[in-house]
């Protein structure tokens, strides 16, 4: 894939996207600092955690994990990496996850970044993505996935509780990835 | 559009073929046009009547390039024309942006290179420099099927083919080129091409050129 990619956001703005790299530790830094604590509360880690961070960088290259960036004058303003297995049962299936800062959400960021990691998907042969988001919290992901025509999975009712203590349902969704005609 | 040879001799593995640019409804009209340009399980060419390559030929500016045997057999085909009326990249200015509508090869004459001779003989005429060239490419169009490729090794295909004439893969929201991830546009700018009309291009593709 060719990078950096130049994209235009609704209003205007522009954005360029690129892979992460080793030197982009301490702006990777700044920028989930910009991430509303609410937001951070459901990540699968605890990015605020210096050692989180560090163990992401040294998985660059590694095979197992892409990580992409989008970066507005100098700044990482959305983040998103694909996690593969190399081995076992769902070997075959790639897991998404998506970061973008609040100002930049609802003007296609995420979408930008989306479209990135599907046709990186495809380029590592995968037939299947799956995406899980919280509803009620992420909105926007939930529309772009839409989008890209990711179905519903599965709704874990009640399975996650916010930091006030409200549950909420996580929804699971999976995008098929076609190669030949016959997948259509 | 002068100054360069019309005809090359291209060397395959499955033998010598013309390459003949700029070709004219005139000579288009005594030519044979290969019976593999047709319809097939889940693929119909992009042109499957001679006749359709002789209209083009007629466009303004038009360049219809082929390849033939030597028994006057068009076994491949290009085409570059002005985008048609009302789409969004005649918004740039006239006669500024060019597509590059077709290019096939027949499915017997497929592998040999004779694609990369069609596009380097299009790209080689002195207009090119003034001009955005661009093609792109619908997966729901392409011949998976008979290349026995996936539609993903496909794209990359189309990349590894336009690359060497100076195109680079471009983002855009074009609705059509959105609809499947592995759909894309890929294009060339011009020597001559101004910084302004660079611009302009950049937020035509996602469609917020002020016109």
């Amino acid at each position: 894939m060719r990078y950096p990619k130049e994209v235009v956001l609704k209003e205007g703005r522009e954005a360029v996207i690129r892979p992460l790299q080793k030197d982009d530790e301490a702006s990777l830094r700044r920028f989930y600092a910009g991430i509303p604590e609410g937001d951070r509360w459901f990540m699968r880690h605890d990015v605020m955690d210096p050692g989180v961070i560090a163990k992401w960088m040294d998985e660059i290259d590694k095979d197992k994990v892409f990580s992409i960036i989008a970066l507005s004058e100098e700044r990482i303003v959305g983040h998103a990496t694909l996690h593969m297995r190399k081995f076992g049962s769902t070997r075959h299936i790639g897991r998404f996850r998506l970061m973008v800062l609040p100002e930049f959400r609802y003007i296609r960021l995420g979408t930008w970044l989306l479209l990135d990691l599907i046709q990186l998907a495809m380029d590592k042969g995968l037939s299947e993505v799956r995406s899980d988001f919280v509803v009620g919290i992420e909105e926007a992901a939930i529309e772009a996935a839409h989008k890209f025509d990711f179905f519903e999975k599965a709704v874990l009712k009640d399975y996650v509780k916010d930091q006030q203590g409200n549950h909420h349902d996580l929804l699971i969704m999976i995008k098929r990835l076609h190669k030949r005609w016959g997948d259509y | 559009m002068n100054d360069i040879p019309r005809f090359i001799r291209w060397q395959t593995p499955q033998g010598s073929v013309a390459i003949r640019s700029r070709c004219t409804t005139q000579e288009i009209r005594t030519l044979i046009f290969d019976k593999q340009f047709g319809t097939h399980a889940h693929y119909k060419s992009l042109y499957t009547r001679r006749d359709s390559l002789e209209k083009n030929a007629a466009l303004p500016d038009a360049d219809v390039t082929l390849a033939l045997t030597d028994h006057n057999h068009i076994i491949g085909f290009g085409v570059l024309a002005y985008p048609e009326p009302g789409e969004r990249w005649n918004r740039l200015g006239p006669r500024l942006m060019m597509e590059v509508k077709a290019i096939e090869v027949s499915r017997s004459w497929r592998s040999a290179g004779v694609a990369r001779g069609i596009i380097q003989i299009m790209m080689s005429q002195p207009m090119i420099e003034d001009k955005i060239i661009y093609m792109v490419g619908y997966s729901w169009t392409w011949d998976l099927d008979g290349a026995g490729q996936s539609a993903q090794a496909y794209r990359r295909m189309l990349i590894r083919l336009f690359e060497p004439c100076g195109f680079q893969e471009y983002q855009t929201n074009e609705p059509n080129i959105c609809l499947k991830p592995e759909n894309i546009m890929l294009g060339r700018i011009g020597r001559n091409v101004t910084k302004e009309q660079r611009d302009s291009f950049k937020w035509l593709r996602f469609n917020l050129l002020n016109t």
